[in-house]
């Protein structure tokens, strides 16, 4: 199935080795989308990758802005003002947000439901208003920065937000109707794709897929970063380790994050202050200064360090190593990708169901190709 | 868990296959060790440290030596550590974790076909993300992307 099959969600293969309808062996084939993220890194300055992480993932473009920002700090040894922090984490839950409910869109519409597909598209695009008045673009940012943010909100940005918040609270239920209410749902869903606690930690299975099996992991309350450790939340989990169960957690998350986002709003209404290291070095912000008429490189040295960061990605829990040679450039970034791990444990969740139950059963897994190739 | 702690607990069973147990900023620390014994490392870190999720396993081009590292996390104590080891350059390779850790196994090909390094017996090495055939390696060092170009201005003329 694939490189070309609606259930895919990006380009990647499934081999499929079937008797009759069900399925004895699967083997997913990646590399598609493979653009070679790490290596070009190695080719760019500090500020510059930035970009490329916005192409890693492109429905999840903040957590991986933030991911790299986290462990390029560290390896270059700055510290971000508060504000900085909070608006990382207002990006962070509204993108979560916006990444649920393009997943949503996506997974019922390979059940065949369509005007849930509808309602999911028309709320994302809320947020993704949301984030074009801040950041100037609707799915690659190029916001945060090494050493805080770009800018700061544009005035009436909150009350704006909290309306976006009213709107999305409420529907919520509205979504649960649609699914759970439904029988041809539930008979698409209930009991597929079981994978236990112990077998998804075994295969390095995270996030959603994770909690659904009862595991409460969740990087945000077991490792803070950023401001998590100052707002409050429940992690979302849920026990039947099945396709209804993935539903389940996303819906729940995409609750907390509303309310993780109330309290980041009031907050930011409250603590005005500056959006970027005051003390930043002047190369992180003019990398190829040219000095007076001359066009030659300021060639300047950087801290040494390693930098090693790991956020709860939309889709679990991803990881960045950048290595710092002193150069201009990182050394080596590395990078982990959630869905990489999903899917490699493709076969403990695929063997022995149906060829009909692909669809649905990866549909709960949240590909998003563009991290797994990189 | 603090460094000491680790230190404590592998030296004790696995001896001199450990070099170093050092600090790591967001972690319980890094620890360095022979790659020979890397089978006896892994199942000490999982069974007796608990470090029950292998989140990744990247290597690193040094030029004149090859690194491996593996970022293992463990519920009970909700932390991260670093396993790191050094291998040389024309005979990298290491065993592989994906006896122990099942979800080694597209890390560790990834890093093969990235980065050139072995891993004995692994189950099913072969190409990841690149197409069956390729016969580079593209995270080494030695693959440039392009070399400096230079650029000629001449003087136009009004």
């Amino acid at each position: 199935m694939g490189p070309q099959h609606p259930m895919t969600h990006g380009l990647w293969n499934l081999r499929v080795k079937i008797d009759g309808e069900m399925i004895l062996d699967v083997d997913p084939e990646m590399g598609y989308l493979h653009r070679g993220i790490e290596k070009i890194s190695e080719d760019r300055h500090y500020n510059e990758v930035i970009t490329l992480m916005d192409r890693c993932c492109y429905v999840a473009g903040f957590s991986w802005e933030h991911l790299y920002i986290l462990s390029a700090e560290q390896a270059l040894q700055l510290r971000p003002p508060e504000r900085a922090e909070y608006l990382r984490v207002l990006c962070d839950e509204f993108q979560r947000i916006a990444s649920h409910l393009m997943w949503y869109a996506a997974f019922v519409q390979d059940l065949g439901l369509m005007s849930p597909f509808l309602y999911g598209m028309r709320d994302r695009d809320l947020v993704l208003d949301l984030f074009q008045s801040y950041t100037g673009a609707r799915m690659t940012y190029e916001y945060m920065r090494v050493g805080g943010v770009r800018s700061d909100l544009p005035l009436g940005f909150t009350d704006q937000a909290r309306k976006v918040l009213d709107w999305l609270s409420d529907r919520f239920g509205e979504y649960d109707q649609l699914c759970m209410g439904s029988t041809i749902f539930r008979e698409r869903c209930d009991g597929l794709g079981r994978m236990t606690a112990s077998e998804c930690v075994a295969h390095g299975v995270t996030g959603p897929m994770l909690r659904s099996a009862g595991l409460k992991r969740d990087l945000r309350k077991d490792r803070p970063y950023s401001a998590y450790d100052r707002l409050e939340f429940d992690v979302a989990v849920a026990d039947g380790a099945d396709v209804t169960a993935r539903y389940l957690v996303r819906m729940e998350e995409m609750r907390q994050s509303v309310r993780i986002l109330r309290q980041v709003v009031d907050w930011l209404d409250h603590h005005p202050g500056p959006v970027l290291a005051d003390r930043l070095p002047r190369w992180l912000g003019a990398p190829y200064a040219p000095i007076g008429n001359e066009g030659y490189l300021l060639k300047r040295n950087y801290p040494k360090g390693v930098g090693f960061s790991s956020v709860e990605e939309p889709h679990g829990e991803a990881q960045a190593y950048v290595v710092n040679d002193g150069g201009e450039h990182p050394y080596r970034v590395k990078f982990r990708s959630p869905v990489f791990a999903n899917i490699s444990a493709a076969r403990q969740y695929l063997v022995g169901y149906h060829v009909a139950d692909i669809p649905p059963i990866m549909g709960s897994v949240d590909v998003c190709v563009g991290e797994v190739d990189r | 868990m603090q460094p000491d702690d680790l230190s404590r607990q592998l030296t004790g069973t696995l001896g001199d296959r450990i070099l170093a147990v050092e600090p790591f900023v967001g972690t319980a620390g890094r620890v360095r060790f022979r790659a020979d014994g890397a089978l006896d490392v892994f199942r000490a870190v999982r069974d007796d440290l608990r470090f029950g999720h292998l989140s990744m396993v990247g290597a690193i081009d040094w030029v004149d030596h090859r690194e491996v590292f593996y970022v293992v996390w463990s519920d009970e104590a909700k932390q991260y550590a670093l396993l790191s080891t050094d291998l040389p350059a024309d005979a990298a390779h290491v065993e592989t974790a994906s006896e122990i850790w099942p979800s080694a196994n597209w890390h560790e090909r990834e890093a093969w076909e990235m980065v050139d390094i072995t891993f004995d017996h692994h189950p099913d090495l072969r190409h990841l993300l690149m197409p069956d055939g390729y016969a580079f390696h593209p995270l080494l060092r030695s693959f440039k992307l392009h070399e400096p170009e230079e650029l000629e201005v001449k003087s136009r003329r009004v």
